[in-house]
């Protein structure tokens, strides 16, 4: 284990002077193991049935709002933006508890980095929270349940592993 | 900037493109939309909301999304901003009473943060009136030559006929892979 004196150390580097300093002198084998640390609590959030539950209340709350046709209603979009400042928030919180030092902006710019190598499931789940047409279909997915013109099949909208 | 915007940045292809369509009430964006999908345009009511079509042409997939243009629903714009390679402006030419609400509008997007880096592209829309502005007049009543931000284009074109849509579209897919492949 490396102790997380020297984590904190490297972070400080990234996350204070941001700007000043070029990120890619300081990208570093602990920065590395601190990347793949973060992801692998990434995926330990999109498990946590914490998580389905704020979805599903999130559902809860607006599936009433949605209507299967061609045209979108402007509130969709406000909903939308709500429901990926919650996850945002919520996997935020959790590595901020989960890792000691953590820093989101550092993070984000090795993903930035890395842009060609976020492969693999969690990316895929966590881009399709990004997209309004996955969402909006997700929410009609709820509403058929809800009006019970299709059997509730455990909502499909669990994150199962493989 | 938040993680997920991040992802949604990163995630962009290389031939995939992200285009909103704006613009004054009646000046026909759903129904270039529509015309660019297919469908019937016979029909078309003023749109409350938003409506979303992803074209493909040339090989290059476009996320078109269209949102009412109406006065009240104007504030809301700014919800669709995040991500855009491309605005196109779609200007009623035989609307003269309006073409100065127009250009005060076009103008005050302009300065949004969030375009900054958009290409724009204007159509000059419904040509096959008898009425209609030629699309250099449109130019100069909107003042589109004091733009000096974005990449910009006027193209004189009919959605009923169909007239110029594509020639719009074509400069549009240049001029924004132009800009992506040259930032790679």
């Amino acid at each position: 284990m490396t102790s997380p004196q020297r984590y904190s150390k490297g972070l400080e580097n990234l996350c204070i002077e941001d700007g000043d300093v070029d990120p890619i002198n300081i990208i570093s084998g602990q920065e590395s193991n601190m990347f793949d640390e973060a992801i692998g609590h990434i995926e330990d959030v999109l498990m946590d049935p914490k998580f389905q539950d704020l979805q599903k209340s999130f559902l809860e709350k607006y599936w009433n709002e949605f209507e299967d046709s061609e045209e979108n209603k402007l509130v969709y979009m406000e909903i939308f933006k709500e429901y990926t400042d919650v996850v945002e928030k919520f996997i935020e919180n959790h590595l901020i508890l989960s890792m000691k030092d953590f820093c989101m902006e550092s993070f984000t710019s090795q993903l930035q980095e890395r842009k060609d190598e976020l492969e693999g499931e969690v990316f895929e789940i966590l881009f399709t929270f990004t997209d309004f047409l996955v969402f909006k279909e997700m929410f009609l997915d709820y509403k058929a349940v809800k009006e019970g013109r299709v059997e509730d099949l455990g909502l499909n909208i669990h994150v199962t592993s493989v | 900037m938040g993680l997920l915007t991040v992802l949604k940045k990163l995630k962009q292809k290389e031939k995939e493109m992200r285009i909103l369509m704006l613009g004054l009430d009646n000046a026909g964006k759903t129904t270039i939309l529509k015309r660019f999908n297919g469908e019937d345009i016979d029909t078309i009511s003023p749109t409350l909301g938003f409506n979303i079509i992803t074209l493909e042409h040339r090989g290059f997939k476009l996320n078109v999304w269209d949102v009412g243009g109406q006065k009240s629903l104007r504030s809301y714009w700014r919800n669709y901003f995040e991500c855009t390679d491309g605005l196109i402006w779609v200007v009623d030419s035989a609307d003269k009473r309006r073409l100065l609400d127009c250009k005060k509008e076009l103008h005050q997007l302009l300065d949004e943060e969030r375009l900054a880096g958009a290409t724009l592209l204007v159509f000059a829309n419904k040509q096959d009136l008898a009425g209609a502005l030629s699309f250099e007049e449109i130019r100069d009543v909107l003042d589109l030559t004091s733009i000096k931000t974005h990449h910009w284009q006027i193209v004189g074109c009919s959605a009923v006929t169909g007239s110029h849509l594509l020639e719009g579209i074509d400069w549009l897919i240049d001029d924004i892979s132009a800009r992506i492949f040259s930032l790679d």
